[in-house]
């Protein structure tokens, strides 16, 4: 009586099992031949077939004709072997249309070892594959438009560069051309010009030179966005030293007192951040050149977040009303007689500034001096 | 007479204000007897390999040194440098390329086909005359050439 209520129990629990997985699964019960023996309602209603129209049948009549034939193979020798086969089927219901499904099957063994029947539990991923396949679609696409609008950038690149090599070849000729006749001019004729003369000769050749820089710097600016930007860890007090030697002839014969702070190391293009650098140490001696003792100042903002770098004259500053037009190309807040400049140096630093995806600004008040400020990082990635 | 004593300059040069400017510099610093000029690269390298209307010249009787610029009509620049460069029998005729480019790919290629100096032509003129100058004492007076004549 006790084992007839184990049983019983047993048989309960098998039961409840079954109920359970029926709620969830497809399940499907074959012969070793792939004749369907069992189907549970779920089956019945993916399939679209009726019990009576399954069992019995063949389990091909599901086929989507979807997977090569090495696929059933595979699988038929998995499970033939007695060992449990994984993976995603994609079947045909009885109207035509199909479904994809989540797929187990697991062979159970008789006496002697072999397959004696096999049990498929499915789930339904249909509309996960769907998604697969429009996310796979989308990347497709994505990849040919970027193909397509790099190619555009090379073309435009290309021909940027044409257009500088033609600038940079045949502006400048006729300029030495205006600059070397007048010189000759002067050389020759000179003595009988009078100093009127001379002088508008020298004009005419200050004007050849200045083109001359300006087409020069209009190169350099136009390269920069074209530049690929190389990002490494950069030893900022070397930069800022080596700028400061190479720009000696600006401080030759002068009263200049230079103060650096901690300067840390940042990341970013040490070529372009040198450049940087050189411009924005060479206005500081610029714009100082008028004062017996100029002072600059250079370090950086003790702040949380990304190091704001600073340089600091005490220069002739600028009215802060016309701030906005600073980094603008050929944009100069002073006369051209008072200092000389194309107006391009800070377009410069504001452009490689923001490639490296920082922020350059400054503070200055008129006879007072002038501080500039950047940030490698922070605005934008 | 031997022909080897007298100092000749090949100016290859297009732009006629250049050329005018160029030859005022090599005049005033007076490092040579004799500047022939060729305005393409056509003309060059007749000039150099005795051809055309110059087949009366001998090839061992080579220019001291070559100015040339890049930017020339019919045959440019770089081709007159790979040619004269390429033939060993002018290789070792010393080529200064003056010119108005900057450009990195010029400079790059003009010393991978064996150019012997590079200089940008500036568009001062006190600066050019100075190049000009320099070019030629350099070439002519201070540097030691072999003796190509046979």
């Amino acid at each position: 009586m006790q084992s007839e209520s184990n049983l019983q129990a047993t048989r309960k629990e098998l039961d409840d099992l079954k109920a359970a997985l029926d709620e969830h699964a497809i399940v499907a019960i074959t012969d070793p031949q792939g004749r369907i023996s069992f189907v549970n309602d779920k089956f019945c209603a993916i399939s679209q077939y009726s019990r009576a129209e399954l069992l019995g049948q063949d389990h091909r009549i599901i086929n989507s004709a979807h997977h090569p034939k090495e696929f059933f193979r595979d699988l038929w020798m998995t499970i033939g072997h007695g060992r449990v086969w994984h993976g995603e089927i994609k079947n045909r219901a009885k109207d035509g249309t199909f479904y994809w499904v989540d797929t187990t099957i697991v062979p159970f063994l008789d006496a002697t070892g072999k397959p004696h029947q096999y049990i498929a539990i499915r789930a339904d991923i249909t509309t996960r594959k769907a998604a697969e396949e429009t996310i796979q679609r989308l990347n497709a696409d994505l990849e040919q438009r970027v193909k397509d609008r790099t190619m555009q950038l090379e073309a435009a690149n290309r021909e940027l560069e044409a257009f500088s090599y033609s600038v940079s070849h045949d502006l400048r000729a006729p300029l030495r051309a205006a600059d070397g006749f007048s010189q000759a001019l002067l050389e020759d004729y000179g003595a009988v010009l009078p100093e009127e003369g001379r002088r508008y000769l020298r004009t005419i050749r200050a004007s050849a030179q200045h083109m001359g820089a300006l087409i020069d710097d209009l190169l350099a600016f136009s390269r920069l966005s074209r530049l690929p930007l190389s990002r490494q860890p950069v030893d900022t007090l070397r930069l800022v030293r080596e700028a400061w030697e190479e720009l000696r002839a600006l401080r030759a014969d002068r009263q200049i007192e230079i103060r650096t702070g901690e300067l840390p190391v940042c990341q970013g293009d040490p070529v372009l951040l040198k450049q940087v650098w050189l411009n924005l140490v060479s206005n500081a001696l610029k714009y100082t050149g008028k004062r017996p003792a100029a002072v600059v100042e250079i370090g950086c903002l003790a702040a949380s977040g990304p190091p704001v770098f600073f340089i600091r004259d005490n220069g002739t500053g600028f009215d802060m009303r016309h701030a906005g037009k600073l980094f603008g190309v050929f944009q100069r807040l002073h006369r051209a007689e008072d200092y000389e400049g194309t107006g391009v140096g800070l377009a410069i630093v504001q452009r490689i500034i923001q490639r490296h995806g920082g922020r350059v600004w400054a503070e200055a008040t008129p006879d007072r001096g002038a501080t500039f400020y950047f940030t490698l990082e922070g605005t934008k990635p | 007479m031997n022909e080897s004593n007298v100092l000749e300059i090949l100016l290859v040069e297009d732009n006629p204000q250049d050329l005018e400017l160029a030859l005022r510099a090599l005049k005033k610093a007076n490092v040579s007897n004799a500047i022939t000029v060729a305005r393409d690269g056509a003309e060059a390298l007749d000039y150099v390999f005795c051809e055309g209307p110059h087949s009366n010249r001998r090839i061992e009787h080579a220019p001291r040194v070559i100015l040339l610029d890049l930017k020339l009509p019919k045959i440019d620049g770089l081709e007159v440098l790979r040619r004269i460069k390429g033939d060993p029998r002018t290789k070792s005729i010393p080529i200064v390329v003056l010119t108005s480019s900057k450009e990195q790919n010029d400079v790059v290629e003009s010393y991978r086909l064996g150019v012997n100096s590079y200089i940008v032509k500036p568009v001062n003129f006190e600066s050019f005359a100075q190049a000009v100058r320099d070019i030629g004492f350099y070439w002519l007076l201070l540097n030691h050439h072999p003796n190509l004549t046979r």
